[in-house]
């Protein structure tokens, strides 16, 4: 795979969008401001809880919104590029469009998967990555640049997680072509995230930490920012994303071969 | 050869169910299945340059075919080579050797203009700057597309749009080229701008074209070559003229009197239709001009036409037949 090729694929893909957003003028205003409430409500919300306490399974304030920062800017990436592509890809398993994709000579997950992007859903990174700053103001903690450096990597690795989840769950279209939207599934237990690990307890926690990690792809840039990192536990997260990434290109090969009737 | 496929088959697990409520909760747990054959070994080849015809009756296993030679479905049993490549391996040297167009799907994105997809489309095909305007310069000529680079796709006519659609699967100037019913839904005059286009553009680039339609017009504007395909059987493969003369041996007269004779006409050829003032009779080939000659000769004919049978017709009897 070429990288520069997919570069410049993926910025077409990018700009075709931005046309298209244009052409209907989308309120990029009213977007602006709905993601910022969204984000206000957040906050409050949070802040509601310390009023009660002054821990949240053992996370303090600034850190829990060092959290919340993490799972804003995360969700933000999954609505600019993967929430937009879910539909589309139940649309051209159904009507058959999906033909055309796979005679084009580029990675037909790649296509899928990035080809509709909604770029003002970046406000939410932006903003996600403020309350993180602002956070990091309230605990009075300035990270050094291996916080940052290991904040990065686990970062990666949970954006890898998301997409290969998300795509596992995309690809299930090719079977379940009914349901016009799997993306609530998604959200139902990636909301989970947005809050620390250690506050759910028994089987929940078992479920959501180890089967569909949601609490570790929040937590752990969280804490890795937060100075509280393990080299262990950057590894495990990356090995864990490399697993998955390479678990939902396996199930989009087999899904393929079945739509295309090679051994199915 | 660009195109070779030999003993091609291709069945399907369809799953069958009888109508009705307690059916369909029947079928949540046991399903029937039931395996259909779509295409029976066939085997054919097609040269570099040609335009070839694929006929048949919906069903008949003719998109099945396209789709195989694709690359989008992969054949149950037998070979299949595209310009040295086997389709369902998928290889993006061979994407980038061939294009398909579907007549009843779109490749163009709806609320932009077709420049964007274009655009779009270079990006993927990795076309340099250079060849990009150049091709593109020729088809906008070609296919008249000038008013319509800048119009969002979802504002163009039917006609319009299926011109865009071939530009944007020519882009990357590929040698073989799959129209599966390029025309379908358009009116005639259009149909007639995308033949003349198909077949200048074969002309000038070499383009192999292996092209499905309904319309018989079609076929007899582009095709030299026919190949007819009924219940997944390839049952002719040959010239378009040939098969006329096979399936149909004879010429219709097309006779014109100031006033019918009130006779029988057994003795000069078979009635097709009668009507005021004209007589349609079929007559085998060989004998048509003799039988026009003595016709002109004995009556007061006023006009006289010699014709091929429609296409229809003899497509009709292929289908009818099972083998040619």
């Amino acid at each position: 795979m070429n990288m520069r090729r997919y570069g410049r694929v993926f910025r077409e893909f990018f700009r075709a969008c931005l046309v298209e957003e244009m052409e209907y003028r989308s309120e990029f205003f009213g977007n602006f401001i709905a993601s910022f409430f969204g984000i206000a409500i957040a906050l409050l919300t949070v802040h509601i809880f310390f009023y009660q306490t002054d821990r949240l399974g053992g996370w303090t304030y600034g850190e829990v919104l060092v959290l919340l920062g993490v799972f804003n800017t995360l969700r933000g990436f999954i609505d600019f590029a993967l929430r937009p592509n879910m539909p589309r890809l139940l649309e051209h398993v159904r009507r058959g469009t999906l033909d055309y994709i796979l005679t084009k000579p580029v990675d037909s997950m790649f296509y899928v998967s990035f080809r509709h992007l909604v770029f003002w859903r970046l406000i939410d990174v932006a903003l996600g990555l403020g309350v993180i700053g602002y956070g990091l103001y309230v605990e009075r903690y300035v990270p050094s640049a291996a916080d940052v450096c290991m904040f990065l990597i686990v970062m990666v690795a949970s954006l890898l997680l998301i997409y290969s989840l998300w795509m596992m769950l995309m690809t299930t279209s090719f079977w379940v072509v009914r349901i016009d939207d799997l993306s609530f599934i998604f959200d139902s237990f990636f909301d989970t995230a947005r809050f620390p690990g250690s506050m759910y307890r028994g089987a929940v926690r078992l479920v959501i930490t180890y089967i569909l990690p949601a609490v570790l792809i929040t937590n752990t840039p969280a804490l890795a920012l937060l100075g509280k990192w393990r080299v262990p536990t950057a590894l495990a997260a990356l090995a864990a994303a490399i697993l998955f990434l390479w678990l939902a290109r396996r199930f989009w090969r087999f899904a393929l071969r079945f739509y295309t009737g090679a051994g199915g | 050869m660009v195109i070779r496929v030999s003993h091609l088959h291709k069945s399907f697990r369809v799953h069958r169910r009888e109508a009705g409520w307690l059916e369909a909760a029947r079928s949540l747990w046991r399903r029937d299945y039931r395996v259909i054959e779509a295409v029976k070994d066939v085997s054919f080849t097609i040269e570099k340059g040609e335009i070839v015809g694929f006929l048949g009756p919906n069903g008949a296993g003719k998109t099945t075919t396209m789709k195989m030679l694709a690359g989008l479905l992969h054949p149950t049993s037998g070979e299949i080579t595209v310009g040295g490549f086997v389709p369902f391996e998928q290889k993006p040297e061979f994407k980038k050797m061939m294009s398909l167009v579907m007549g009843q799907k779109s490749q163009l994105i709806w609320d932009i203009p077709p420049m964007e997809t274009f655009l779009v489309n270079k990006a993927i095909y990795d076309i340099d700057d250079r060849s990009f305007r150049q091709t593109l310069e020729e088809l906008v000529e070609l296919l008249d597309l000038a008013p319509l680079l800048d119009k969002p796709t979802r504002s163009l006519s039917l006609g319009q749009r299926m011109r865009c659609e071939l530009a944007a699967a020519l882009l990357h100037r590929p040698q073989v080229l799959f129209l599966d019913e390029p025309t379908i839904g358009l009116d005639v005059h259009t149909q007639e701008n995308v033949r003349r286009f198909i077949v200048d553009y074969n002309r000038e680039h070499e383009t192999t074209i292996l092209l499905t339609s309904h319309y018989m017009g079609d076929v007899a504007a582009l095709c030299d070559r026919v190949m007819i395909i009924n219940y997944g059987r390839l049952i002719y493969d040959g010239e378009l003229s040939v098969l006329t003369e096979k399936l149909a041996p004879y010429k219709r007269l097309e006779v014109r009197f100031s006033r019918v004779p009130d006779m029988d006409w057994g003795e000069y050829g078979e009635v097709a239709e009668i009507e005021e003032g004209t007589v349609v009779l079929r007559v085998a080939r060989e004998k048509a001009a003799g039988t026009a000659a003595r016709l002109l000769e004995r009556f007061d004919v006023r006009d006289i036409n010699i014709e091929d049978p429609p296409l229809e017709e003899v497509i009709t009897r292929a289908f009818q037949e099972e083998r040619v």
